[in-house]
């Protein structure tokens, strides 16, 4: 898993240093944009991710422990942040559709929207994986702490993905 | 669930949660209507965004005890997000 998620952190670096560079040649084009989302939504999705992340964290620590009931619970919690995660983006997403934004050649919409979209194809991707560990606890006999890790690796690199857009597409100025 | 709640990972998040809210008001004070780029917030927002993301590596995914290769890629990918990010932007300058 560790050989994947580096991989795609550079692939993610990628995509930040083109957002970047377009940005520097036209930065009040950009800023236009960034002043048509809203900060808290971001900051209130990167709250849930971060609260996300800490119960996958707990519950890899409890698995360890053979304290499966309570791992579970700490699963459970940390799915249904992802997924809160998931409908506040699709609200965000709803609005600015609405809008008219996806029809706009505006670079910095073109942006905002490849990059939440690629996230959010990865924190679909993380709840199928948080779904594979639950399985794991809920059937195995003995759970493999080894697999909730490599499970809870990919789902924090879902989080620090995040804390980069969040800074790169909402806060930079 | 208590016991493990009181333990150091929850510090941590309550640290992230913390700097979210500290780089959620830098950004706010760059809403002011006026455009034009502006260095010390974009600098504080990236720093704080590149210590948090260093906080979950180290703490969530457990780097801070994995193996040095990983654990220097882990810091040369937050190297070179810092250099890439600030060097980009000054030619917005």
């Amino acid at each position: 898993m560790w050989f994947f998620v580096i991989g795609d952190l550079w692939i993610f670096a990628c995509y930040f240093a083109c957002y970047m560079r377009d940005r520097a040649r036209n930065p009040e084009l950009f800023q236009q944009g960034q002043e048509l989302l809203s900060q808290g939504i971001g900051a209130l999705n990167t709250v849930i991710l971060l609260t996300s992340s800490l119960f996958v964290a707990l519950c890899v620590q409890a698995t360890r422990a053979k304290d499966i009931a309570v791992a579970s619970r700490f699963l459970a919690l940390g799915s249904a942040c992802g997924a809160a995660f998931m409908l506040i983006k699709a609200g965000e997403w709803y609005l600015k559709i609405h809008a008219g934004f996806p029809e706009s050649t505006d670079p910095f919409f073109i942006y905002y929207f490849m990059l939440t979209g690629l996230h959010m194809v990865h924190v679909a991707l993380g709840l199928v994986i948080l779904a594979l560990l639950w399985r794991e606890l809920r059937g195995a006999k003995e759970p493999r702490a080894q697999f909730a890790e490599t499970c809870a690796t990919y789902w924090h690199m879902v989080d620090s993905l995040w804390i980069a857009i969040f800074a790169l597409v909402y806060l930079v100025r | 669930m208590t016991a493990y709640l009181r333990g150091r990972l929850t510090l941590v998040w309550m640290l992230l949660v913390l700097v979210t809210f500290v780089s959620w008001w830098l950004g706010a004070r760059g809403e002011s209507g006026r455009l034009g780029v502006n260095l010390p917030l974009t600098a504080g927002v990236v720093a704080i965004a590149l210590v948090k993301t260093r906080l979950v590596f180290w703490h969530f995914m457990e780097v801070r005890t994995a193996p040095s290769w990983l654990r220097w890629n882990c810091d040369g990918w937050l190297a070179f997000l810092a250099l890439m990010l600030f060097a980009l932007y000054r030619y917005s300058l």
